[in-house]
């Protein structure tokens, strides 16, 4: 009998990648989750054969799991392991495909097996283009984002053993967390979103952006210099390969230029809308409607035609 | 602090990459390779860190024509640089980066600190700086936002999706640090003029890797196609239409698509 495994920061993506997993292939599926005994049930029910529950104390990485993880994998030998793509999850991944010396497919889609051959697509060169990579290793990892999978519906006949693990200290000591205050944006599960870039002169014009996206019930994005350089907009708010993608049905890029790595976090827009002064810009090939013209102009007619 | 290396990536510039609409395809040729992006602010994290504890810091990058990419890396503070050319590097995976790059940091005696960024321009990976870490038996912290020398540790702060987290470090460590954690200034005059006193020193592939097999690349590449482009690519204000017709379309078009 084969073996899987899922890794995950959080109940809510290891759902999603055990989903994932059970369509890709039959086998004894174990889950390394942090969870607590009631989420680890509700796991079980979604598909996992054994839920391993991950509760690191106050002054230890999460990462530091990865220690006994490596010990785990030389025995159990688990043919494909999903990580949970969030920061930590990438950086656990990799220490474990190099220690294991196995590959990593990172931030992975369409993974299927054919020919006893793993197969999955990635996007490289800033979203200019989609590789498609295989590996026929006995051991193969790869981090999955939230999204890319569903969860299964949970069959509640499921039962299966709940354990947990110690994570191994390392040399690395957590001396204190700080959460971000609240401001909680959730861009994921928007239907509208208007995304705002460098075609915003002036800060005060994004009042203008902001009455669009009232009268539309959309959630406000921007392009990464409107977060990272101006500071105008919370990180969390920018769209693109080093920020959030997003897969509402209405995007409206509004003085946004369209470049590959802004691009990639729209993809699974349902419908892209441009506003940008530039017929050339390279939004406009990547939009199915455009509107050239300035945003001072057009932003006020649109919103007061909603 | 005694040695810290920083590793960088020499890249093809996205911006001159050509797409053949039809074919899907990817015109690569007389495309100009730059200095990885992140890692500016990975180099310059080195900058700081030898202000702050007179550190030797060096370049350690591989890759092909790397010998192109000294005048720039070395104008941006690194006091040295050791690198690798080698045709076998054009298909590398991150396990043939990393077992390589760990090679030559270990040729060079280890550090105290491995810097590297989150991810390259071009694979975006981020494996490099856990793999190295693993490779080496160092220490691995990524998402670094913030990092300062304490005596023999080192503590840095981590920027994550809940918020920050902050870290001591005991002994050796590759770090991967994001964009945030400075600005990396544009080199001055002086220092791009002093870029080419400065020692640069090539190594080959058989002195760094004992055993050809382990920098094989695990990952093969079936197909690099530019993505499907399946949008409408419909123009509103066609034929120079005003604000308000081209509004008006919009709405039509909108609500015939069922998003408003
Ligand atoms: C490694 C790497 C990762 C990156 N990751 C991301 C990422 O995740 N997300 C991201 O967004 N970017 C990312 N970038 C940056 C990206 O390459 C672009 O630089 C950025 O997306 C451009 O932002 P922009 O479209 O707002 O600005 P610009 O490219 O400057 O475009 C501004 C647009 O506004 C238009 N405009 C100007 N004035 C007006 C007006 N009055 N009315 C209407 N239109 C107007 C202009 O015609 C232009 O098209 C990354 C870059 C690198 C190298």
């Amino acid at each position: 009998m084969s073996t899987q495994w899922v890794i995950a920061e959080t109940a809510a993506l290891a759902a999603e990648l055990i989903g994932g997993l059970r369509d890709l292939e039959d086998g004894v599926l174990t889950a390394f989750v942090g969870v607590d005994a009631t989420e680890a049930k509700t796991l079980i029910a979604l598909g996992a054969d054994r839920v391993v529950a991950l509760a690191p104390g106050n002054s230890t990485p999460w990462e530091d799991y990865v220690f006994p993880l490596v010990d785990r994998a030389r025995t159990e030998a688990p043919d494909l392991v999903l990580v949970g793509a969030t920061r930590r999850g990438r950086g656990l991944a990799a220490f474990l495909a190099a220690s294991l010396d196995a590959p990593l497919v990172s931030d992975a889609k369409a993974l299927s097996r054919r020919e006893g051959r793993i197969q999955a697509d990635r996007m490289v060169l800033g979203g200019l283009a989609v590789k498609t990579v295989s590996t026929d290793a006995a051991t193969v990892i790869a981090t999955v984002a939230a999204g890319v999978y569903a969860a299964r519906a949970a069959d509640l006949r499921r039962s299966g053993p709940i354990e947990t693990l110690e994570p191994v200290a390392g040399r690395v000591r957590v001396t204190g967390r700080r959460l971000k205050d609240g401001g909680d944006v959730n861009l994921a599960g928007a239907k509208r979103v208007v995304g705002v870039g460098r075609g915003f002169a002036d800060k005060a014009d994004l009042a203008l952006a902001e009455a669009l996206a009232t009268a539309l019930g959309a959630e406000l994005a921007c392009s990464r210099p409107i977060a990272e350089f101006f500071k105008w907009m919370p990180e969390e708010r920018y769209i693109g390969i080093s920020g959030q993608a997003i897969k509402p049905d209405l995007y409206i890029a509004v003085g946004i230029s369209g470049q590959a790595q802004h691009v990639y976090g729209i993809r699974d827009a349902k419908v892209i809308v441009s506003i940008n002064k530039d017929e050339t810009a390279p939004i406009g090939q990547k939009a199915d409607y455009s509107i050239v013209g300035d945003l001072k102009e057009v932003l006020p007619v649109l919103t007061g035609a909603l | 602090m005694k040695r810290v290396i920083v590793c960088y990536k020499w890249v093809p510039d996205g911006a001159d990459i050509r797409i053949d609409e039809r074919t899907r395809t990817l015109a690569m040729d007389g495309v100009s390779w730059t200095l990885n992006d992140f890692d500016r602010n990975a180099i310059e994290a080195g900058v700081q860190i030898k202000a702050a504890t007179g550190c030797d810091l060096i370049g350690v990058t591989a890759g092909v024509d790397t010998e192109a990419s000294g005048k720039d890396a070395l104008s941006r503070g690194l006091d040295s640089l050791y690198y690798l050319s080698d045709q076998a590097m054009a298909d590398a995976d991150s396990r043939t980066t990393s077992e390589v790059l760990a090679g030559m940091i270990g040729r060079l005696g280890g550090a105290d600190l491995v810097i590297c960024s989150e991810a390259s321009d071009d694979e975006y990976a981020q494996q490099t700086g856990p793999r190295l870490a693993a490779l080496l038996g160092y220490s691995s912290v990524t998402c670094v936002s913030a990092l300062s020398p304490s005596g023999e540790s080192l503590s840095a702060s981590r920027k994550l999706e809940e918020g920050v987290e902050d870290v001591e470090i005991a002994g050796p460590a590759v770090v991967s640090v994001v964009p945030d954690i400075n600005q990396p200034p544009f080199p001055s005059v002086k220092q791009i003029l002093g870029a080419k006193k400065k020692p640069s020193q090539a190594v080959a592939l058989a002195e760094v890797v004992g055993d050809m097999d382990r920098i094989r690349p695990q990952l093969r590449t079936d197909s690099l196609l530019a993505p499907e482009v399946s949008r409408k690519r419909v123009s509103l204000s066609a034929g120079g239409v005003g604000a308000a017709d081209a509004v008006a379309g919009l709405l039509k078009a909108l609500a015939a698509e069922g998003v408003l």
